[in-house]
């Protein structure tokens, strides 16, 4: 099934813009993150820590609702769900 | 009431907003936490635009690498307070605005007194301890915030009214890392004016504000996106068992 990625800021830099992403039936949102990482070290890096966990700080968006940090491991995910991932930024 | 100066002075979006849109900016006490890349424009634009009372909070001195972007704060300021040296600036741009400095560190501690006579806050702070505080305080005093923050090119605001949108624990429930962070200059003006334009809007009732939105800026290609939100139950800050659902009997 096809699934539409969103990313923002770094994340747009490392995975680009939009992305059309072919997944397994039933997959869920750990799956489709997994494939992004498995793109480069840098994606991987900015999606996992060290021990292989989601980083905490990320927000991820269903078809433009927030998820729910315990919410991430449960989502299965439906052809032309729209995804989207921001590392929310902390400057001043 | 206006004097005649300040007609003249306003005229301009008076003729939008209406004297009583004025009469509101006049009347309005916006607290501003952070006077370096976001508080510098939005300071400068409330300013100008005669909000009544500006109180400035910042417990940094201008550094050389400040002066990229943080733009009430010149060469010869370097070493100075920040506080003193926007309050300066900004009483020479309009001496119609009383502004306020507080040379202090936004804690859990005195975030509540500080915010508590505003009629709205200004996060323009760099750091999400800080910028927690600051949302405990605001929940605490029932007053709204303004969030902005940056990195690099990038950029988000939101507008946080307690009991009614998300507030930023909910929206950020763990703190993204890192401080020093690259910045063209650009970003917080970006962001900054963003805020102050919320500030504007939320003062006179002109417009919709962020409310319940995440506004994110991607200046790669100068693009703009809003994301929706939602009240977090479990938010430790607002949620149903924190002590600001207790306290405002939201707690059922």
């Amino acid at each position: 099934m096809k699934v539409v990625v969103r990313a923002f800021a770094r994340f747009r830099e490392v995975v680009g813009d939009v992305n059309t992403l072919d997944i397994p039936e039933g997959s869920g949102i750990q799956e489709l993150l997994t494939a992004l990482g498995a793109r480069s070290h840098e994606c991987r890096d900015l999606l996992f820590d060290e021990e292989g966990r989601v980083r905490e700080h990320i927000i991820v968006m269903v078809n433009r609702r927030r998820l729910a940090r315990n919410a991430i491991a449960s989502t299965v995910l439906s052809e032309e769900d729209e995804v989207a991932i921001y590392p929310p930024v902390a400057g001043g | 009431m206006l004097s005649e100066k300040e007609t003249g002075r306003y005229s301009r979006q008076i003729s939008y907003i209406g004297e009583e849109g004025q009469e509101r900016l006049k009347s309005a006490h916006v607290v501003l936490a952070g006077t370096g890349g976001l508080g510098c424009p939005a300071a400068a634009y409330l300013c100008a635009a005669g909000v009544g009372r500006l109180t400035l909070i910042d417990s940094d001195q201008v550094e050389l690498a400040n002066l990229n972007r943080q733009i009430l704060h010149w060469e010869k300021d370097i070493g100075r307070n920040k506080v003193i040296s926007a309050r300066e600036k900004l009483e020479a741009m309009n001496p119609w605005v009383i502004i306020e400095d507080i040379f202090e560190t936004v804690t859990m501690k005195n975030a509540p007194a500080l915010t508590e006579q505003a009629s709205l806050i200004i996060d323009a702070l760099d750091n999400f301890s800080a910028r927690y505080a600051l949302n405990h305080a605001a929940l605490q005093n029932g007053i709204p915030c303004i969030h902005g923050a940056v990195c690099g090119l990038d950029g988000h605001i939101t507008t946080v009214i307690p009991g009614r949108t998300a507030c930023l624990q909910c929206i950020f429930p763990h703190p993204p890392g890192g401080s020093d962070v690259p910045v063209i200059g650009t970003t917080p003006g970006i962001i900054g004016l963003l805020q102050a334009h919320e500030a504007i809007k939320l003062i006179t009732g002109i417009g919709t504000v962020l409310e319940n939105r995440l506004l994110i800026w991607d200046g790669r290609d100068s693009s703009i996106a809003t994301v929706h939100l939602e009240r977090d139950p479990e938010c430790r800050a607002c949620g149903i068992n924190s002590s600001y659902a207790t306290r405002t009997g939201e707690r059922q």
